[in-house]
């Protein structure tokens, strides 16, 4: 083959993928960019002061929302993490990979049964005489129902995150903790994490980048009164205002929250 | 005196959390999916019985599974058709324009779906593909080759480069070198590829709620239709039966389920 025909079979065989990226995602992103700044008449920011009007509490609900579950997850990932590095236990890392591959709508309607007044939770708390059927707590529909699915269903990233974290400490730092006596907290607080803080950072961005940008979960766990999660926010203006702008809008601050998690992809890309 | 509590019990205990947290979820859905009478304030349902098993593995909600699964393998092939040579060639050669590919691929990594493809519906409105089964492909097909491309490429690069420059130093050239050695050692990982995007197709749900409904209904779409109408055990059994490929997979094949394969996936 010469080398011309060769370029030209190369091009066609890699060519449709990026096409269909680049005109599905690509173009489209640059479209909610520019289309955010479109306005009944004309050019403005009038969608972004309707942003600050209405929905600067729902920004701020978001980011507590996702710090919230992101914390959750640091202090499980780290100390299950930890503890997996010091004692390798392969059910247990198993156990924990399955939320990982429970589809995010099954996630959100089994925690709406589990977490319901009337439901799995509250039934097996009751038999257990820590509450009362009668004036039952009820997770669902509120914001530690959501915070406790959408941890749930990245348990999986954040222990495989953190594991290949602590993978990248040496053994012989863990020994010599180990010969002067350290128990295993210890080992995991003042060796593990501070010498894999960089890994612990990324893992973060990551995480919290994915739960700003799920859909699934809080359109189902949600309440139904009171603030809601950006994305189903911008959701309901093209459903029920069929507002484009203000979504777009919405959707470009959702953008920059989750500019971490571009800024590191960017990085890797120009690093390789 | 301080009183030690034996290993085993705390291991005990340990196992008894793991499982009833993963678990503790899930057994909601099995509980309600036999479910026949079940009225407030009662802990437990009064009936059990098949009744509402019959009625959805008898109903519209098998159409939406075969749907689905048509889908999912129609996504599937064309992903890997579409990636496996574009994964190579990333990783094992200096393309043009690579930086510019590579940025095409991490962009829906990095930012929310949902913005983008609500604009992507616009688009898809201006040539009749919304509420269609190609506009359904295609928009499962966005994430399913950003996610095919970046677990393909680490498997190519999983594949010592040794074997191949030993091929064509005795003369084999580079398309046979491709189909003789790199290929049959970069099988399993493209099995397991495929097989997890095969799962994400058939989980979608943003791209498949605004582009597929209402006339397109896939699986995931059917159990939140049902979910959001309190069709209890219909959207129960629905979510019990769409957990299953997934399960199956991590059963099957834990040990092919490199944690480098997993990294980008259950994003959505």
């Amino acid at each position: 083959m010469t080398n011309l025909a060769s370029r030209i079979a190369g091009t066609a065989l890699v060519l449709p993928a990026i096409l269909i990226v680049g005109m599905l995602f690509v173009y489209p992103f640059f479209l909610s960019l520019i289309n955010s700044f479109k306005t009944k008449d004309g050019w403005g920011l009038q969608n972004y002061y309707t942003i600050w009007e209405l929905y600067r509490g729902d920004v701020l609900y978001t980011i507590w929302i996702a710090v919230a579950s992101l914390a959750v997850l640091l202090v499980f990932g780290i100390l299950l993490g930890g503890f997996l590095r010091l004692h390798f236990n392969g059910v247990i890392e198993f156990l924990f990979k399955i939320p990982l591959f429970i589809p995010f709508v099954v996630v959100g309607h089994a925690m709406r049964v589990f977490l319901a007044p009337n439901g799995t939770l509250n039934a097996l708390l009751s038999m257990a005489g820590l509450i009362s059927l009668d004036n039952p707590p009820s997770l669902a529909y509120t914001s530690a129902g959501l915070i406790i699915a959408l941890a749930w269903k990245n348990l999986s990233m954040a222990l495989l995150l953190m594991m290949g974290a602590f993978r990248g400490v040496d053994n012989s730092y863990i020994e010599a903790a180990k010969n002067v006596g350290a128990g295993r907290l210890r080992i995991i607080f003042n060796v593990l994490v501070p010498m894999a803080k960089g890994a612990i950072a990324v893992s973060s961005v990551l995480i919290f980048t994915s739960i700003i940008g799920n859909f699934s979960i809080p359109v189902m766990m949600g309440n139904t009164s009171g603030p809601q999660v950006m994305m189903v926010d911008l959701y309901y203006q093209i459903v029920y205002q069929n507002n484009y702008g203000v979504a777009n809008a919405i959707g470009v601050v959702a953008y920059l929250v989750s500019m971490g998690a571009a800024i590191y992809y960017l990085r890797m890309v120009t690093k390789k | 005196m301080r009183t030690t509590v034996p290993r085993f019990v705390l291991k005990a205990v340990g196992y008894a959390l793991a499982l009833f947290v993963i678990f503790g979820p899930l057994s909601s859905l099995v509980i309600w999916s036999f479910a026949e009478k079940w009225y407030w304030p009662h802990l437990f349902p009064q009936e059990y019985g098949l009744f509402y098993w019959k009625k959805v593995l008898g109903g519209s909600m098998i159409r939406s599974l075969i749907l689905s699964f048509e889908i999912g393998v129609i996504v599937t092939i064309l992903a890997l058709v579409l990636t496996v040579p574009l994964s190579y060639l990333l990783a094992r050669y200096n393309i043009p324009a690579k930086a510019i590919i590579l940025v095409v691929f991490l962009l829906p990594q990095a930012f929310p779906q949902l913005p983008v493809f609500t604009n992507t519906m616009v688009l898809m409105y201006k040539y009749d593909l919304v509420g269609t089964v190609p506009g359904v492909v295609l928009i499962h097909l966005v994430g399913a080759l950003v996610f095919s491309v970046w677990t393909l490429v680490s498997v190519f690069r999983s594949i010592p480069q040794s074997l191949e420059e030993a091929a064509i130093n005795m003369g084999a050239s580079r398309v046979r070198v491709f189909f003789t050695i790199t290929l049959p050692l970069a099988a399993p990982g493209i099995a397991a590829a495929s097989l997890l995007v095969f799962l994400y197709s058939l989980d979608e749900f943003t791209g498949s709620l605004l582009i597929g409904a209402p006339f397109v209904i896939t699986m995931p779409i059917y159990m939140y239709n049902s979910a959001m109408g309190y069709e209890m055990q219909v959207s129960s059994i629905t979510a019990l039966l769409l957990m299953l490929p997934g399960l199956l997979l991590l059963f099957l094949l834990e040990k092919y389920l490199k944690s480098e394969y997993l990294a980008s996936f259950g994003r959505g």
